[in-house]
């Protein structure tokens, strides 16, 4: 494993257009060794086009591609041994077996961790003697899961990698991909889904129209956004409503308590607290602010006047 | 048909659907087939212009039951309308049930395989529509072609009646085919299966028809569908009754086929496959097992053709040369005058077995565009295997793949010739002449391989290509085309071994020329971006 910090993925100002469709208009990711990033972004943004691109499956039309300090386009087969990937759409050959694909796919990376693989294979709880034809969707993806999560890669590229998956099985997938993480293994985790990148991510890119909105860790993103408060008291707080940071107010009276709903900034949270507790909390909810609030703040902007024209939703298909 | 009224709403619809995802695979059928009958038929009469001619064309075909056993026995061949069902015999004997299989098999498993057709069955659509639709487009594109070539038949010169009939009498054969394929369809799991099992019967078929044309055993005919065309002897007797053979076949297959559909469940098949092993070999893990693995039915099944075509030839070998012996006229109506008329027998099956060699060039790179299509080849270059060397390896493979065919098929000939003719003087010739017909072959995988690189949506043209050449090298020289558009087709280079001397300039030539498609091929496909669209 890397013990530097040179980022394993750095994009700077990436462009490229498919005909007239400019998929990508100067996008920006810095991925570090080691974390989890989320890279975010609705469905079009251009996050598959970026992950093609990196894989050296297409040319940038320009700016900047580095993976593990090398052009990925020039290197791209002596890159893909160091990393493993789960495409969005999996596309699997229908007349083999789940554990043939398995094997097939394991060929191509590195190295494949066979204990790991049986292990794997049952905590997904996937039958390997199967034909990929009779799979559902759902198993087919849990085949590509396997098949990346068994090689020893220092890099797992999942592009949108649980769709199709159940609850249960997200819940594995999401233990799988911290146990990776816990080995040092880097992770670029593609998503449109928050929950997932919120239980995962260190840090997270926003990508929209090709373009990074923003990007940090997530501790950085939500020092700008308000926490929910939900508490119920045996008196009425004394002098919450117009408390500094507080915003929102909210407050009923039902059967001798006061039900008070806010939001506050994460510096003034304590003192918040500290009124709550004199009088008297019965039930409290506190509820951090989550990727939601960042993603429809950054979405919730206008599309300013230099978006290109047509989304690029079919560029990337 | 089942007992429901089949002129719901949902029957337009389905059909509306069936055709407007169809259309262009369908005209570009309609319209190939028509135009090469009708040129065909046009090409004839202008080369037997005289009575005396279509006599001596006769009485040169009739002699030995070879020809009867390929293009089939015609009745009534002392006419123009003779002469142009005998020419057209080997052709139609495929085409035409290919058009049938073709048209049902895309609109129906294939449709279902992708699981397209469960959101068209989530419509107001039953569950037997998308059948009968199928049917019915099909039945649309077998009539306009028909009717096309009875018309163009009529201006060649073809009394009406008996143009008529023979059209006829070749739709009805497609249509029998379209039954069977949508019976198929009902039955494997796969648009894939549904060819296989469909060519399969046409192999049968057309092995009945030769056998009952030239043996005593003439009732065996009359259980082929290809015998029925034959039957309804539209150049003599005209017995329009026969017509209902195929028509009864098309409808009882199909009707079976709306049965089924009916009544089984979306995605079931009688036939599939089970479980499997839950581990991949080491074989198949390195990039030349698994394209052996892709291309493995595919190399099988024109394998197989390239046997049965040479095995029968090889045994009708000694009867043929007899024929020939008695009747310079025929050696010179099938090409095959010369010093030694085994030479002139061997050439022309040699270039049949050309095309099947070619047709699995062509088919063994469409699937790579599959491949691609489907999304699966990303999958494959994620890893550590180069674009170089997966292109490598499929190239290794198919190529190996065509030396099995063409390879085992010439020896399949020249040991059933050495059986049929009583000696084994031949059997290097034979397989030497197989061998020089290598490089035309790679010229058009060349074209194949160039497109993929350059521009992989249109490597569907190959087969426009192929399609070309094949019209060439077979009917040019007896249509008696100009010598330029007869060089179009990388055969006519090879010098038609062992009649003529294979040149060695011209193999040079072909060898250059489909090195260079190759290299073409190679490096547009590692510069271009993966998938393309």
């Amino acid at each position: 494993m890397s013990v530097s910090s040179a980022p394993v993925i750095d994009i700077r100002n990436l462009t490229k257009s498919f005909g007239k469709v400019r998929a990508l208009d100067g996008l920006d990711l810095s991925v570090r060794p080691g974390e989890v990033h989320g890279f975010l972004g609705p469905n079009g943004a251009g996050k598959s086009t970026t992950i093609r691109i990196l894989l050296g499956l297409i040319r940038a039309g320009g700016g900047h591609v580095e993976l593990f300090g090398a052009d990925p386009w020039r290197r791209a087969a002596t890159l893909h041994g160091r990393l493993a990937y789960v495409a969005g759409d999996v596309a699997l050959w229908p007349g083999l077996t789940g554990g043939q694909c398995i094997d097939v796919l394991g060929a191509t990376h590195g190295a494949v961790n066979q204990a790991r693989r049986r292990a794997l294979i049952e905590r997904f709880d996937l039958d390997p003697t199967k034909r990929i034809r009779d799979y559902s969707k759902g198993n087919r993806q849990k085949v590509a899961l396997v098949a990346a999560l068994a090689a020893e890669a220092d890099l797992l590229v999942l592009d949108e990698p649980t769709s199709g998956l159940d609850p249960l099985m997200e819940q594995a997938f999401q233990r799988c991909v911290r146990e990776r993480r816990d080995d040092g293994a880097t992770v670029l985790l593609s998503s449109h889904l928050l929950d997932e990148v919120e239980a995962l991510a260190d840090r997270v890119s926003i990508v929209r129209h090709g373009r990074t909105v923003t990007t940090g860790s997530l501790a950085e993103l939500r020092r700008h956004t308000r926490t929910s408060v939900h508490a119920v008291t045996v008196a009425a707080p004394d002098g919450l409503a117009g408390a500094e940071g507080v915003a929102d107010w909210a407050s009923t009276s039902r059967d001798g308590q006061v039900d008070v709903r806010f939001t506050v900034d994460a510096e003034h949270l304590d003192a918040v607290v500290g009124r709550l507790h004199a009088a008297r909390i019965h039930t409290l909810t506190v509820t951090p602010p989550s990727l939601d609030a960042l993603f429809l703040r950054n979405y919730a902007d206008p599309v300013d006047a230099r978006e290109p024209g047509e989304t690029p939703a079919g560029a990337t298909r | 048909m089942s007992a429901r009224n089949p002129r719901r709403p949902g029957l337009a619809t389905m059909v509306g659907i069936v055709w407007r995802t169809r259309r262009r695979g369908i005209l570009v059928w309609v319209i190939a087939l028509a135009a090469s009958m009708i040129g065909t038929a046009a090409s004839i009469a202008g080369l037997y212009d005289t009575p005396a001619k279509i006599h001596g064309y006769a009485e040169a075909v009739t002699a030995g039951s070879a020809l009867a056993a390929i293009n089939g026995h015609v009745e009534g061949i002392d006419s123009l309308g003779g002469v142009i069902q005998d020419e057209f015999g080997f052709l139609a004997s495929f085409l035409l049930p290919l058009l049938g299989i073709a048209l049902v098999a895309g609109s129906t498993r294939r449709e279902e395989e992708t699981g397209r057709l469960e959101t068209v069955l989530a419509g107001r659509i039953a569950r037997h529509q998308p059948v009968l639709a199928a049917l019915a487009v099909a039945t649309a594109a077998i009539l306009a072609t028909s009717v096309l070539f009875a018309a163009g038949l009529a201006l060649a010169g073809v009394p009406v009646a008996a143009a008529i009939l023979y059209s006829a009498a070749l739709g009805a054969l497609a249509f029998a085919f379209a039954g069977v394929a949508a019976l198929l369809a009902q039955l494997v799991l796969h648009g894939r299966g549904v060819y296989a099992g469909s060519l399969i019967v046409l192999a049968v078929a057309y092995a009945l028809r030769g056998v009952g044309d030239t043996t005593a055993a003439g009732w065996l005919t009359w259980l082929s569908p290809l015998g029925w065309v034959e039957k309804a002897a539209p150049f003599a007797d005209r017995r329009w009754w026969v017509l209902l053979l195929p028509v009864g076949t098309g409808l009882v297959a199909g009707g079976a086929a709306l049965w089924r559909s009916a009544r089984r469940d979306l995605g079931s098949a009688l036939l599939r496959g089970g479980l499997g092993p839950g581990h991949a070999t080491r074989l198949r893990r390195q990039p030349i097992g698994f394209a052996a693995w892709i291309h493995a039915p595919a190399t099988l099944g024109w394998l197989a053709g390239g046997v049965l075509l040479t095995g029968m030839m090889g045994a009708l070998a000694r009867q043929l040369l007899g024929a020939l012996a008695g009747n310079p006229g025929l050696a010179a109506a099938m090409g095959m005058s010369g010093a030694r008329p085994l030479h002139g027998f061997v050439a022309g099956t040699q270039l049949y077995l050309a095309v099947i060699g070619t047709g699995y060039l062509i088919q063994a790179i469409g699937t790579l565009r599959a491949e691609e299509a489907g999304g699966r080849l990303e999958t494959r270059l994620a890893g550590t295997l180069s674009r170089i060397r997966w292109l490598a390896a499929h190239a290794v493979v198919v190529a190996a793949g065509l030396a099995v065919i063409v390879v085992g098929s010439s020896l399949v000939l020249a040991s059933t010739t050495a059986w049929s003719v009583g000696d084994t003087d031949e059997f290097g010739a034979i397989v030497r002449s197989g061998l020089a017909y290598l490089p035309a072959e790679l010229v058009l995988g060349g074209v194949a391989l160039a497109l993929f690189g350059l521009w992989p949506r249109g490597v569907g043209l190959g087969w426009a290509a192929y399609a070309v050449a094949t019209f060439i090298a077979f009917l040019g020289p007896g249509l008696k085309l100009a010598q330029w558009v007869l060089d179009l087709a990388p055969t006519t280079h090879v010098g038609n071994p062992p009649l003529g001397t294979a040149e060695p300039g011209g193999l040079a030539v072909l060898s250059l020329v489909a090195v260079a498609l190759l290299l073409l091929g190679f490096v547009a496909f590692r510069r271009r971006d993966v998938p393309r669209t």
